[in-house]
């Protein structure tokens, strides 16, 4: 086959439908991003993170949605609620670390409250404003406290415990009607007993979100990964099935994993999740930036948070029984980490992939396209489940994935 | 008891050799310094989950399969070079062991890490940490036979296929 000069490289293959490809601006354009933000981050369920991070009341978290503080705090009657991290009064952020607890003093304020440190105006865990400093001395009778509590967001603690937050006060679906669906087939392992997480770091890599998410969604990048190739790579591997759910969610299923082919690898099927048949692995892609992985007996789920065009924050989190010895956790986390630890073998590779994309696709890069047209009957390495995200994409955002020039629904039309 | 300042250097001097044949990549060697009961293992307490997590363990066994499967792996091939200063070291002559506790900087120098054309050549800081060893005194040089790499660094990027 010939190499092809300028008009070759830009002229899409006539046999390829619209839907096969999409345009690299999506990866990199600065307005697109903007409009990503809001009219898809600010409208979603987002999977913040898992309860036993705030296993005590008093307990929090922070976090970032589209630019928006955001802070989790489980209150003393055991409710878990999300709120902005923003104090009413300058703006500033109330809680600047990454988790603690209220139970502890603060240089500003007192424990049990949320405190802004600036001017020590503090909140309750219900998100009450529950005192003003020389409030009456400044504001007479003028403002109300009640008047000024903080903004609540959408808050739910459901399959398996995750704790999923909208800015959207007027998302129109639960997160059961959002995700349920595409989560049902993990959802009673997930239920069966309390998770708790053992491991989490994160990563910032120069590439868009939607990189990330397309590795997560496609299984052909396995010929990248020795271990997927050695432990899979057999008919049942081959015979894996992609299903495509509402909102833009796809299901890889399962099949059994050869671990015992990899050296050095073993078995998992003694610490499977409950109701797991033994070494299976699920695989459960979110629109627009999540991914709950079950491998036996480990969870993994990756959380994005869109920092630029070119820009993500990859959180991974590691998860297992509430219930686990402590042998039982030292071997999961081992399993979890031989795969999908900061220094095991797969992820590395993920890595690696998606930050040479991102450096081909930079803002200003001629517009490039990107080829999602494998069809494989819905199997293993058909890329169905990318065509499936981007065709919500270009609802969500009114732009035809493949010319982001065009308006979705009238190409639709 | 008072260590010998012999046997403080000697653990010392174990040490630093352990780091130049991990900047080198010289892994088997590197093993070589090592007792046949030697474990490894890289944590972290990470303040985001409040818990003493472990991002990586093996034995002597396991890093030798590792490392021999490494040619097989893609991997980031930008070298990793250490600064390292041994803070304390504890010996024990009775029961033939010591401790020490090191400060560690990994920095990466980049070679194929992002964009080749315009990063090769800088360095990186990769990890900070502490190496935290314990050793088996038989005469000759000390043996390791434990290293936690203790990281602070918790947010790893692509993170890295090679031993810290």
């Amino acid at each position: 086959m010939p190499s092809r000069n300028a008009a070759q490289w830009n002229t899409p293959p006539n046999s390829l439908r619209i839907d096969e490809f999409v345009d690299s601006r999506i990866y990199s354009d600065p307005e697109i991003f903007e409009e990503e933000l809001d009219r898809i981050w600010k409208k979603t369920w987002i999977p913040l993170c898992h309860e036993s991070e705030v296993p005590e009341p008093y307990d929090f978290r922070t976090f970032t949605i589209a630019r928006e503080p955001i802070i989790v705090v489980r209150g003393p009657d055991n409710k878990i609620r999300a709120f902005l991290n923003v104090c009413p009064h300058r703006g500033m952020l109330i809680e600047r670390r990454p988790a603690g607890s209220f139970m502890e003093n603060q240089a500003s304020g007192n424990p049990k409250h949320m405190t802004c440190m600036f001017h020590g105006w503090q909140f309750d865990m219900k998100g009450n404003c529950a005192m003003i400093t020389r409030e009456k001395e400044g504001y007479q009778e003028r403002i109300s406290r009640k008047d000024l509590g903080l903004r609540e967001l959408r808050c739910e603690t459901t399959f398996g415990n995750f704790v999923w937050v909208t800015l959207d006060d007027n998302n129109p679906q639960t997160v059961q009607q959002w995700a349920g669906p595409a989560l049902e087939c993990i959802q009673k392992n997930l239920d069966a007993e309390p998770l708790e997480i053992f491991h989490y770091h994160k990563a910032i890599i120069g590439c868009n979100y939607k990189l990330w998410h397309d590795t997560n969604s496609e299984f052909y990048h396995d010929y990248m990964h020795y271990h997927n190739r050695i432990t899979g790579f057999n008919d049942a591997y081959f015979a894996r099935k992609n299903m495509a759910f509402d909102n833009g969610h796809v299901v890889v299923g399962t099949f059994e994993v050869q671990y015992e082919k990899y050296k050095g690898a073993h078995s998992r099927a003694a610490l499977s999740f409950p109701g797991l048949p033994p070494n299976q692995w699920y695989m459960v892609d979110l629109f627009p930036g999540a991914n709950f992985n079950l491998r036996g007996s480990a969870l993994r789920v990756d959380l994005m948070t869109p920092l630029g065009p070119d820009k993500v924050l990859i959180e991974f989190r590691g998860l297992g029984l509430k219930s686990d010895t402590a042998e039982e956790r030292a071997q999961r986390i081992e399993h979890h980490n031989t795969i999908w630890g900061p220094f095991g073998r797969n992820l590395h590779e993920d890595l690696i992939g998606v930050a040479g994309q991102g450096t081909a696709m930079q803002a200003g890069a001629e517009p490039r396209r990107i080829i999602q047209a494998r069809h494989e009957n819905e199997l293993i390495h058909d890329e169905i489940g990318m065509r499936h995200f981007y065709q919500e994409w270009g609802r969500w955002m009114n732009r035809l994935p493949s010319d982001p020039t065009r308006k979705y629904m009238e190409a639709a039309e | 008891m008072t260590a010998s300042r012999d046997t403080i250097e000697s653990v010392k001097e174990t040490i630093y050799k352990s780091c130049l044949l991990l900047d080198d990549n010289k892994f088997k060697d590197w093993l070589e310094l090592c007792d046949g009961d030697f474990t490894y293992a890289i944590t972290a307490y990470s303040p985001e989950i409040r818990r003493d997590m472990t991002y990586f363990s093996g034995n002597r066994e396991d890093l030798v399969g590792m490392v021999n499967i490494l040619p097989k792996h893609n991997t980031d091939h930008s070298p990793l070079k250490r600064h390292a200063s041994v803070y304390n070291v504890e010996v024990d002559e009775k029961a033939k062991t010591a401790q020490a506790v090191t400060s560690v900087l990994i920095y990466q120098n980049m070679l194929d890490g992002i964009n080749s054309h315009i990063d090769s050549g800088e360095n990186r800081l990769f990890v900070v940490g502490r190496y935290v060893d314990q050793f088996r005194l038989n005469g000759g040089a000390p043996k390791f036979v434990k290293r936690e790499v203790r990281l602070e660094t918790r947010r790893l990027d692509k993170g890295s296929h090679w031993p810290l």
